[in-house]
């Protein structure tokens, strides 16, 4: 179902080219919007339970609909979100009402427009650009911008804090992140999402799957240190200090509520969906199938595809119940003296590593 | 640059480790799990009795309670109490040490103390009490005490005393007098003495 | 080149913040993420505790002494107690004794607990927080089945206890003792040797020892910077001489001698020697009448009295003016979390304001001793 083909489909119906790019556009968003929301909803249930399980409780419980929320808490998140649009929509007197209405949704935008390139399974891509890659790291910094609108919009002096930090620590993070998937890059040598994937088909010896993760041991390292600056980008613990509760009350958030409020939890998920997809993609063989020769079909590939993102999801979840947050200087200290020296290396391993045994 | 590495090492050791408890703490939910279905299910309560030969005289502090029948409305009580959340009203009863079935005056206690005054009001003020448990040993008739517990018969578990309207809060333990009574034993009628 | 001054942002942190432990007002002038100035302002659970003892019985100043630091109800009783006896020159029997040991010393884990707990929450670790408030539950419990009440114990009283101890009792007590103490471990393994905590708390806010004693500042605060000063030990009341214990103190493992760190691996270290104390004291426990000496008044005569105890937060005075009457004169509680919070305005200023946070949550304070 891409972009692509909706069009071609369209010019068979008759000569408007124009219209019918709209159209396919908004046929393509329709699913992705309904996606995330529902993502959104399977996530936050996950996170509860398992930050209970992990805490010694059990999290939302309960026998039945009412005052309960449904066997096992099912219908908590589904409670939380009714609860999110039904409340009051504040809006500060001394904000700048403009930025602070528009703001979650450019942040949510960024987040959003990046699932344009995410390739679900073999077919189900919105958009197989040859740039894919790129565009999505591109896209996915667009949000910062939404972040400082809504801190400086808000005013309010955790919320400029919160900002602030989050600007400082998105970009940051940008550069180690970006640094790893040129790693990958040099490998494939291409930026098509479909294309990384395709490069990762076969299986070494016939049973160790052919995935960029384990080609080099370089690729390994970059692995890493891709999905550790994904969870900076998406404010994920130890990195979540733009939101930092005990500091900060709640961030760059702190004047939100209501459906807005709603937005930008939403666009976190969503955020942190595209950090693992793109992990998936480049470095987990996307929607390739774990075992040689079976489950190879393309509902099998939306299988393995949404249970690798969500595997990634998952440690994010555990992370963010194990660990205590860096202080902002660390978060860069690890940022500019760790992670960006190691990626830098890391080209040169892959590259070299590649050229010897390639 | 040993230093640096070293750093590395640590950290990804150290932050393994925590990894790996709460880990173990997810597998094991089921034997771990501590959380309590509030309604469907209470939190135990200790069974014990503390030594008074009251039965009640439970260890639980959840609310007190008066056996209004034993109250020789001594004031003690009330005086100990920090918060003065106990208010008592007495009148002199017509006769010491006897009944008046009108009012439900018992005469004598169960320690089979004669009592001189009828108590008109002993209310306890539940949103003040500050739970000190400091009324409970002065009183000479043992009759005001903390219940609830198991080992209550009169409260079984008894931790959860919300009213939708705060005066329902303050207790009323004496019976009911109607002003006509009590002006009644207020100015006992000479015919009565005779 | 001159210096780059960059703009200052007055912020209030409090009184409703998540990790003001309380109802705290800190005004911060802050240069970016650095904080300048910082100046606490206190007052806002001010109850007039001791304008109130001056108008109550003296046994009707117990409740209100648990209510001043509610986490450590025991140790806040015990020492009214102990200054009430020696002011009336009551000699309790060796049972209360005993028993008020292993209760103040429960409690001191209870605190503990608390106070690392939320240092974890403090620097955003969750996970530790819920934990150690679990095993606190289980102190709480303990305190339950003893004396009814789960925070609020009024439960030592002058010249005895309220209660007597539960049956089993002992199997009970020295049963959770077993169950806790390899938590400690645990809680190590997860927060304590956790590097990223490391990083948060070794070398930040650096207490130096001269500082310490020039602020009053006592406790696991003082310890923490290396002075070795524990009441117990150094002035023994009620019956501390008899146990074998050690005073911990911060050697600067990760840092320097006197940073957070020191601080929190003192109360850690603590919880230790307070389960070395009630073994002891549960082994040596003799039967006896807990309310044998309970004077069937309390009127103690002319004079003033001062005597300190050492609580989960250091020195907690009690200085009492008799005048003959059963009310006392007057009522003065040395609070030791008083004396951390003024020291925080000197060793927090130009750290981050991170770090701000998590030095307030190390020098572990309850607002409720502090306005009393």
């Amino acid at each position: 179902m891409t972009v692509d083909a909706l069009m071609n489909w369209f010019a068979k119906l008759g000569d408007f080219p124009e219209l019918a790019f709209i159209l396919a556009v908004l046929i393509c968003a329709v699913p992705v919007f309904l996606f995330i929301a529902l993502y959104a909803l399977v996530a936050i249930y996950g996170e509860l339970k398992i930050s209970s399980f992990m805490q010694d409780k059990v999290g939302p419980m309960g026998q039945g609909v009412g005052l309960h929320a449904g066997k096992w808490g099912l219908l908590q998140p589904v409670a939380d979100a009714l609860k999110l649009i039904l409340k009051e929509d504040i809006i500060p007197t001394s904000a700048d009402k403009k930025l602070f209405i528009l703001a979650p949704f450019i942040v949510f935008i960024g987040a959003f427009i990046a699932f344009a390139a995410l390739p679900f399974n073999q077919n189900l891509i919105i958009a197989d650009m040859n740039i894919g890659i790129f565009y999505i790291l591109a896209v996915s910094s667009l949000g910062v911008i939404g972040l400082i609108m809504a801190g400086w919009s808000s005013n309010n002096k955790w919320s400029l804090y919160g900002a602030m930090r989050s600007a400082a620590q998105i970009v940051s993070y940008e550069i180690p992140a970006a640094l790893s998937i040129i790693a990958v890059i040099m490998l494939t040598g291409t930026l098509s999402m479909q294309g990384i994937i395709q490069h990762q088909s076969g299986f070494v010896w016939g049973i160790l799957p052919n995935w960029i993760i384990f080609q080099n041991p370089f690729t390994f390292v970059a692995f890493f240190i891709f999905f550790i600056s994904g969870l900076a980008e998406c404010n994920r613990t130890p990195f979540d200090i733009p939101e930092a509760e005990s500091e900060l009350v709640a961030g760059a958030f702190t004047e939100y509520s209501g459906m807005r409020y709603a937005f930008f939890f939403l666009s976190e998920y969503a955020n942190m969906f595209i950090v693992s997809g793109i992990a998936v993609t480049a470095f987990l063989g996307g929607w390739q199938s774990p075992i040689p020769g079976i489950f190879t079909s393309p509902a099998w590939g939306l299988w393995w595809f949404m249970s690798k993102a969500m595997f990634l999801i998952f440690v994010m979840i555990w992370f963010r119940w194990t660990f205590p947050r860096l202080r902002v200087d660390q978060l860069m200290n690890v940022c500019w003296k760790g992670f960006t020296p190691i990626a830098m290396v890391n080209i040169f391993g892959v590259g070299i590593w590649h050229l010897m045994l390639g | 640059m040993k230093k640096y590495f070293a750093n590395i090492w640590g950290t990804i050791t150290t932050l393994k480790t925590g990894m790996g408890i709460t880990w173990r703490h997810m597998i094991n939910i089921k034997k771990d799990n501590v959380t309590l279905q509030y309604p469907e299910e209470r939190w135990p309560r200790p069974e014990r009795d503390i030594g008074f030969e009251h039965e009640d005289y439970n260890v639980i502090r959840s609310r007190l309670h008066v056996d209004i029948d034993d109250c020789i409305g001594c004031l003690k009580c009330e005086r100990a109490c920090p918060v003065d959340c106990i208010k008592i009203d007495t009148i002199k009863a017509p006769t010491r040490g006897e009944d008046i079935p009108d009012i439900g005056h018992t005469g004598v206690t169960e320690n089979g103390t004669n009592k001189a005054l009828v108590v008109s009001r002993f209310t306890i003020d539940m949103s003040e009490c500050c739970y000190c448990n400091l009324c409970v040993y002065p009183c000479p008739e043992e009759c005001i005490y903390m219940v609830g517990g198991p080992n209550s018969p009169k409260h079984p578990i008894d931790y959860e005393f919300s009213e939708f309207n705060r005066k329902d809060l303050i207790y009323e333990f004496s019976k009911p007098l109607t002003s006509e009574q009590k002006s009644e034993l207020m100015n006992p009628k000479p015919d009565a003495e005779a | 080149m001159g210096v780059v001054q960059g703009d200052q942002m007055v912020l209030n942190i409090g009184p409703q913040h998540p990790s003001t432990h309380g109802v705290l007002r800190l005004q911060v002038r802050t240069d970016g993420e650095i904080v300048s100035e910082i100046k606490p302002y206190i007052g806002y659970l001010h109850r007039c505790f001791e304008k109130h003892c001056e108008n109550v019985t003296y046994e009707q100043v117990i409740p209100f002494t648990d209510r001043c630091d509610y986490i450590a109800s025991m140790n806040n009783n015990f020492g009214y107690v102990v200054t009430m006896e020696e002011l009336m020159e009551i000699k309790v029997p060796e049972r209360v004794e005993y028993i008020r040991v292993i209760m103040a010393e429960l409690n001191r884990i209870a605190s503990h607990l608390l106070a690392l707990g939320t240092y974890g929450l403090d620097v955003g670790a969750f996970t530790p927080f819920l934990y150690m408030f679990r095993d606190r539950e289980r102190i709480l419990d303990i305190f339950e089945l003893t004396c009814g009440a789960r925070l609020l114990y009024n439960y030592m009283w002058v010249g005895g206890v309220s209660h007597d101890l539960p049956k089993d009792f002992e199997r009970i007590c020295i049963g959770f003792l077993d169950y806790f103490e390899p938590k400690i471990k645990e809680y190590n393994d997860l927060l304590t040797h956790n590097k990223i905590f490391l990083e948060r708390t070794a070398d930040v806010g650096v207490l130096p020892p001269d500082v310490a004693i020039s602020f009053g500042v006592s406790g696991p605060n003082l310890r923490g910077s290396g002075v070795k000063w524990d009441v117990r030990k150094d002035e023994p009341y009620s019956i501390y001489d008899r146990f074998e214990f050690e005073i911990p103190l911060g050697e600067g493992e990760f840092g320097t001698v006197g940073d957070s760190f020191d601080r929190y691996w003192v109360r850690v270290c603590e919880m230790k020697e307070s389960i070395k104390i009630i073994r002891q004291a549960i082994k040596n426990l003799p039967d006896g009448d807990v309310f044998q000496t309970i004077p069937k008044k309390i009127r103690p005569p002319k004079g003033s009295i001062y005597r300190r105890t050492e609580s989960p937060r250091g020195d907690l005075g009690y200085y009492i003016i008799s005048d003959g009457s059963p009310k006392p004169f007057r009522v003065k509680m040395r609070s030791p979390a008083f004396t951390a919070l003024s020291s925080l305005s000197e060793i927090a200023q130009g750290w981050m304001l991170s770090d701000v946070i998590a030095i307030l949550g190390s020098l572990d304070i309850v607002l409720g001793e502090i306005d009393r």
